[in-house]
Order: structure tokens, then C-alpha cells, then sequence
């Protein structure tokens, strides 16, 4: 390690939805890399000391080193050529980023995506279908005296929510922290998490839905029929219970994860959560908050709804937005649908995506935004290596709760951010079709109109 | 001779073709119907490029070969004739307010979404949101029936307000979820969830099936208008034995988090 170290206070860490802003991280200059982070947890620590400046070429095209002009031009042409092109990724970008995404999509006419269709994708189509009695983590922290975890596992996935914001941390009304609120746990597993909780009720799993509706039964003092214990493996008595604590805090808050969102019945768990929340709230104040995992997946949510009216899952194909997860979602374009290009940004869905989406992936030209090398990128045919947003570059990144919070970069990089390569893109992809679609507006105008009623 | 269109060409990327309906090619010539715009992928196309069109409208349309990447065929159709051989990509007969569709294949995700009127007889299998409402609209099908000799998946008659849909084999999880009225006839097994959060309506199954615990038996009996609604659906082309036609349903009311209006009829005995 050499001497020549600068110390950046009130850092941001990226790495989990927490967005953690009150890092002290001590940066060597020479060997570009940071050394310390102090107050980062252990998922943190590990994030700040393994980005490392790569030797890679700033743009390859079929695994040969180009200009990042001429890998702009070869991805703006792909793009613009094709009839059902998509983007996906997105949560491991700022905010800037994300947004010359959403313009490129509406330039080339194609879908766009973001990892929260594999994960809390559910979470987004029930707050459209019920609504969300939502908070910030800040109230969770001064108020809350019932804290429910729900199909999440924070002691692993988040760990500072425990200390920071939801468990352990005293609050304005929460003088004594923990001691002030009881902890409930929902989980068929004995996870990290459980030596926190006050209760911890394991239903069998996938069982989710069941226990929600009875639970929303039983706070409206509805008749429960007897034989929930067999399909849950959760007493009657210990649901009454749980509805009681429930109405008699002062504030209650749920967090929950894909326990509860990619469990049989997806974005109904979701729904029934909500209802319940909603349900609850002719009693006392309750709320309900997705533990969202990758550092800006948030903001690429926030994003998408800002620009096009909704928060995932987009096509622009006609012109003009339209939404319907498992129609314009990235794994049913790839796989049912054969989309004809992709885009990549910052995630790897090579190594994660069902065979058959991963197999088109093969077939198709594929741009690749990472700031290492991955799955993806290793199938793709346009790679451009990033600089690290948060680490590297200036932006934005929204916290699960919906905050924005501005990064503070710690060293620089060689390599462009990924504002500048979308921009890039942005800006050749609307020249490109300017031509493209200079023909043919009239009857446009035509065709939409069954197919806009059809998905209003 | 009645319009036919035959799929020459398979499209590459989904084909947007809600112009394949009656009242769309109503009055032209072939040269005129063959130029009609449909979206491929995001590209402005013509009927055309991927159908052979022969013969002039009568009342009835004939559409040959594997749609299987051909939306919204008859969406929002509002009389004629429209026969389908062949698998069928999402949203045919989206938006129906009359008319028939009879399918010879399988159909995808998203069939009658938002229907109000006109029959849609399916003889393969449907997809899941059979007859149920679009993402963030709260009203599923309005009217019309759904006739479905295969099975159907999940959330069959999701919001539906009223019509009719059955369902000859077995349908998945979430039959008539959030269901204010009408009727599902499900002559084979359903999922689990059946009607959760249904105001009101029924839903029929030949078979014993989960339900929610917030529902609860009220008894067992024979439904007097029920023997109306079989005889119907047999004349359809449906088995239905007679022990069914004069048996008893067991009635389970629910849902009790909302009105505890609707009714789940399992055959018995």
C-alpha cells in the first residue's frame, strides 16, 4: 500500500437497496483501489475492496479491441436495425444512466427492462393493482414498534437495516431501540435473521397467500375456517395473535422479499400484503416496504414510471409506452418471442435467465455495459467496459425507501461511465431513425387504435 | 367463398394484427385487404407480407396456419364470423363486443381480455388471463361467453363482471380471483386460490378442489338453474352425464374479506 491515500467522508455504498451514505472510505491514489471502509458491513467491505481497475480494451466487437466510436456506431446500428430489440439491467446504474436507456428504447422502438422483473417485479404490479401504504426508512427507525420480516432475510442481504434503520437503532419514539419493538419473523427457514426476531412463525412454504388471508380475515374479526393450520402449518391461535399485535401497535412496518414475490402466486402475495397493510390502517399506522436488493434497482423503477407511466416491463413497439409484465418483460421477449437484439446494462442475465432466453442470447447480437467481465459479456458481441458508478462517477442512486441519494466517487477511472456510452448511443440511434422512420406516420396513427384500447 | 388468410410466411418477432377482424376487412378487395398495415416487431408491415388473401368477406373470416406469433386477432370485433386454424399468439378477441371466434388450436396469454359480447369457442387450450381484466383496470370480461374445450391456466375469469366461461379440462391457480359476477363452469380440476376475493358470481367445478379458509359450507343441494346452464354447455359439445344434470353441489360462500357473495358449487353426488 502506498502512502499517497485521500479519505472521502459521508460516502455512499451501492451495493444493496439500504444505499448506505455515512462510509468513510480511505482510497490508495497510486494503485487506484480503496483500502478501507469504515461503517461498511461485511457485504459492503467486500464491494468496495474488489473493484479494482481491470486491464480490459474500453470497446470490443467479436472479442477484437475497436474505438469506443466505432463499438457506438456497431451498437446504434444494431439496434436501429432491429424489429424487436430490448434493453435490460439497469440496477446497478445511476439514475443518469438509466434514463438515457428509457430514450434509447423510445428511439429504437423496442422493450426495456429491469432486473426488478426476476425479482420484485410483483411488488410493482401490486402497488398499480391495490396501492402502497408506503414510509421512509427514517420513520421505520423513530417510529416503528412492530417490525414484520417477511419471506427476506436482512441478517444476509442487507445487514444494516437491521442496525441502522429497523431494529437496534433508538428513534425519537423508540428511546431503548430493540427493547421498544417487537420483531416478528416470516420464514420457513431458520435463517440468519431468526436470533433477531421476537417470533419467528415458519409456514410451509409457498403458503404465503393462505396465512395473508387469513390474516386479513382475522383483522376484519372475520370466521377463519379451522383447517388453515393444516394448509399453513401455522396455528389458528398463532395468527390471532399476530393480527392483534398487528392492530394494537402504534406503527407497524412489513418489509418483505422474493420469499414472498417469486413464491406461487407472485405479484397476489404481493397484493394480499398490501391489502392487509391497508386493511390495518383503520386500526393504527402501518406500512409496507420492499427490501429491494440491488443498489439502484429503486431508481431504475422511479425512472422508468417518471418517464413512460410505469415501472417495468415497457414497449415502445407502437410508438407510445405500453406495460404488461409476462408479454414485454425481458425473459418472455428473449425466449417466447425472439427478440432480435439486446442490450445489456450492468447485470448479467447470461448467468441467471431461464436456458431458453439464454439460448436466443446466443443467437442474437447482444451489447454488453459492464464494469467486469461476466457471462454476458462473454457471450456478447459488443462489450464496452464501464467505470464503476458510485466508485468511479458522479450520479444518483434511490434507496429502497424511495429516497434519492447523491454518490460521492472515491477514485477515477480509464474507462467511460455509462451515461456517456447510453449517450453516445442515445444520440446516433436518433439520427439512425430519423431515416428509419420518416415513412408511413399516417398510418400509424391508424393501427394503434384497437391495440391501444386493448392494453389501456 | 368466404375470406381466407394463409399464413405464407412465419414472422420472425410478433406480429400486431388486430386489423384481422370483421369489421377491419369488411367491403375490400384482396389487393386492398393485402395492403392493410400490421406491426412486426416495431416495424409498419402489411397483411401481405406474411398472409395469402383469397375471396371476398361474407360474414365469416378464415385464418390458416401457426399464429402462434400473431396478436390481437379479433380484438374488439363486433360482429361476423372469424375461424382460426391453428395455434394463436396473445389478445385474440381482446375487446370483443360481438360476434364468433372459433379456434381450431391452442390460444395464448391474455384470450377475450375485456370482453363485452360475442362467443369465443376455443378447442385446444387457453393461456393464462383467459377472459380477465388488462394490467391496471379493474373489470375483467363484461359479457359474452368463453367456451373452452381444453384446460386453462391461471386466473381464468380474473374481475370478471359478468358472461359466461367454461372450461372443459382443468384450469390452474387463481379461477375467478377478485370475480364481481357471472359464471365458470371448470368441468375438470382447478388450483388452488379459486375465487379468492370474489364479490359475487359463481364458479362450478365437477371436482373436489382447496378452497381459501375464508370460505365456508353452507350446504348441500341441487341449484335449480343449474340443470339450464348444463343442458346448455352439453348442447355445446360438452360430456356431461346425467347424475351431474340432477346431482348435488355442495355451496361454499365466500369471499368473507369481501361481500361473501359469491358461491363455489362442487359436485357431490
Amino acid at each position: 500500500m502506498s502512502e499517497n491515500t485521500r479519505t472521502i467522508k459521508n460516502a455512499v455504498c451501492t451495493f444493496c437497496g439500504c444505499v448506505c451514505d455515512d462510509m468513510e472510505l480511505t482510497v490508495d491514489l497510486d494503485e487506484h483501489r480503496i483500502t478501507k471502509a469504515k461503517n461498511a458491513c461485511i457485504l459492503g467491505r467486500s464491494w468496495f475492496s474488489e473493484h479494482v481497475i481491470e486491464d480490459r480494451p474500453i470497446a470490443a466487437i467479436g472479442g477484437k479491441e475497436v474505438s469506443f466510436e466505432e463499438a457506438v456506431e456497431e451498437s446504434a446500428q444494431i439496434l436501429t436495425k432491429a424489429k424487436f430489440p430490448i434493453i435490460y439491467g439497469l440496477s446497478e446504474a445511476s439514475v443518469e444512466a438509466q434514463r438515457e436507456a428509457v430514450a434509447i428504447a423510445d428511439y429504437m422502438r423496442g422493450s426495456i427492462d429491469s432486473t426488478s422483473s426476476v425479482c420484485h417485479g410483483p411488488t410493482g404490479m401490486a402497488f398499480q393493482g391495490v396501492g402502497e401504504s408506503t414510509t421512509t426508512l427514517g420513520e421505520v427507525k423513530n417510529r416503528a414498534d412492530l417490525v414484520i420480516f417477511w419471506g427476506c432475510n436482512p441478517a444476509e442481504a442487507h445487514p444494516r437495516l437491521f442496525t441502522r434503520y429497523a431494529v437496534t437503532t433508538k428513534g425519537m419514539f423508540i428511546p431503548r431501540g430493540k427493547k421498544d419493538r417487537t420483531v416478528v419473523l416470516v420464514d420457513p427457514r431458520k435463517t440468519a435473521s431468526a436470533p433477531v426476531a421476537n417470533i419467528h412463525i415458519r409456514p410451509k412454504p409457498a403458503t404465503d397467500f393462505e396465512m395473508i388471508w387469513a390474516l386479513r380475515a382475522l383483522i376484519k374479526g372475520k370466521k377463519v375456517n379451522a383447517s388453515i393450520e393444516k394448509v399453513t402449518g401455522v396455528p389458528l391461535e398463532t395468527l390471532q395473535d399476530l393480527a392483534e399485535r398487528m392492530k394494537n401497535c402504534n406503527f407497524g412496518v412489513v418489509f418483505f422479499g422474493m420469499g414472498l414475490t417469486m413464491g406461487r402466486g407472485r405479484y397476489f402475495n404481493t397484493g394480499a400484503l398490501f391489502s392487509m397493510v391497508t386493511d390495518l390502517n383503520e386500526y393504527t399506522h402501518f406500512v409496507v416496504k420492499p427490501a429491494r436488493g440491488h443498489g439502484n434497482v429503486t431508481g431504475a423503477d422511479q425512472v422508468l414510471t417518471w418517464q413512460t407511466g410505469y415501472p417495468f416491463g415497457v414497449n415502445f413497439n407502437l410508438g407510445y409506452p405500453r406495460f404488461n409484465p409476462g408479454e414485454f418483460t425481458a425473459v418472455d421477449n428473449l425466449a417466447r418471442d425472439g427478440a432480435d437484439a439486446a442490450m445489456f446494462i450492468a447485470s448479467d442475465p447470461a448467468s441467471n435467465f431461464p436456458k431458453a432466453a439464454v439460448e436466443q442470447m446466443k443467437r442474437i447480437p447482444v451489447i454488453s455495459l459492464d464494469t467486469r467481465r461476466s457471462v454476458t459479456s462473454e457471450l456478447a458481441y459488443v462489450v464496452f467496459s464501464t467505470s464503476a458508478w458510485g466508485l468511479n462517477e458522479h450520479g444518483t442512486a434511490y434507496r429502497m425507501d424511495d429516497i434519492p441519494i447523491t454518490l460521492r466517487p472515491a477514485f477515477e477511472s480509464p474507462y467511460p461511465s455509462d451515461v456517456v456510452i447510453l449517450s453516445a448511443i442515445k444520440n446516433r440511434v436518433f439520427e439512425l431513425n430519423i431515416d428509419k422512420r420518416s415513412i408511413g406516420m399516417s398510418a400509424r396513427s391508424d393501427i394503434g387504435k384497437a391495440t391501444l384500447h386493448a392494453s389501456m | 367463398m368466404s375470406l381466407t388468410l394463409s399464413l405464407h410466411t412465419s414472422p420472425e418477432v410478433p406480429v400486431e394484427a388486430d386489423v384481422i377482424s370483421p369489421d377491419r376487412l369488411n367491403n375490400l378487395n384482396e389487393s386492398a385487404l393485402s395492403a392493410l398495415p400490421v406491426f412486426h416487431g416495431n416495424v409498419q408491415a402489411k397483411i401481405g407480407d406474411f398472409f395469402k388473401v383469397q375471396g371476398q368477406y361474407n360474414g365469416e373470416i378464415r385464418v390458416e396456419g401457426d399464429l402462434s406469433k400473431v396478436k390481437h386477432i379479433g380484438a374488439g370485433m363486433t360482429s361476423g364470423r372469424l375461424i382460426v386454424n391453428g395455434d394463436v399468439g396473445a389478445h385474440l378477441g381482446a375487446g370483443m363486443q360481438g360476434g364468433k371466434i372459433i379456434v381450431d388450436g391452442n390460444v395464448a396469454d391474455w384470450a377475450a381480455s375485456e370482453m363485452t359480447g360475442g362467443r369465443i369457442i376455443i378447442k385446444g387450450n387457453a393461456g393464462h388471463m383467459l377472459g380477465s381484466s388488462i394490467r391496471g383496470s379493474a373489470t375483467g370480461i363484461t359479457g359474452g361467453e368463453i367456451i373452452v374445450h381444453g384446460n386453462a391456466r391461471n386466473e381464468a375469469g380474473q374481475a370478471m363482471r359478468n358472461g359466461l366461461i367454461v372450461i372443459g379440462g382443468n384450469s390452474e391457480d387463481l379461477t375467478g380471483v377478485n370475480m364481481l359476477s357471472g359464471t365458470i363452469i371448470v368441468l375438470g380440476k382447478m388450483g388452488i386460490r379459486t375465487g379468492a376475493g370474489m364479490k359475487r358470481g359463481t364458479i362450478l367445478s365437477m371436482h373436489d378442489a382447496d378452497l381459501l379458509s375464508t370460505f365456508t359450507y353452507a350446504c348441500t343441494y341441487h341449484p335449480t338453474y343449474l340443470r339450464l346452464y348444463l343442458t346448455y354447455i352439453k348442447k355445446l359439445g360438452f360430456q356431461i352425464d346425467d347424475a351431474k344434470l340432477s346431482g348435488n353441489y355442495e355451496r361454499w360462500a365466500g369471499d368473507s374479506i369481501e361481500l361473501n357473495r359469491g358461491e363455489i358449487l362442487l359436485y357431490r353426488n
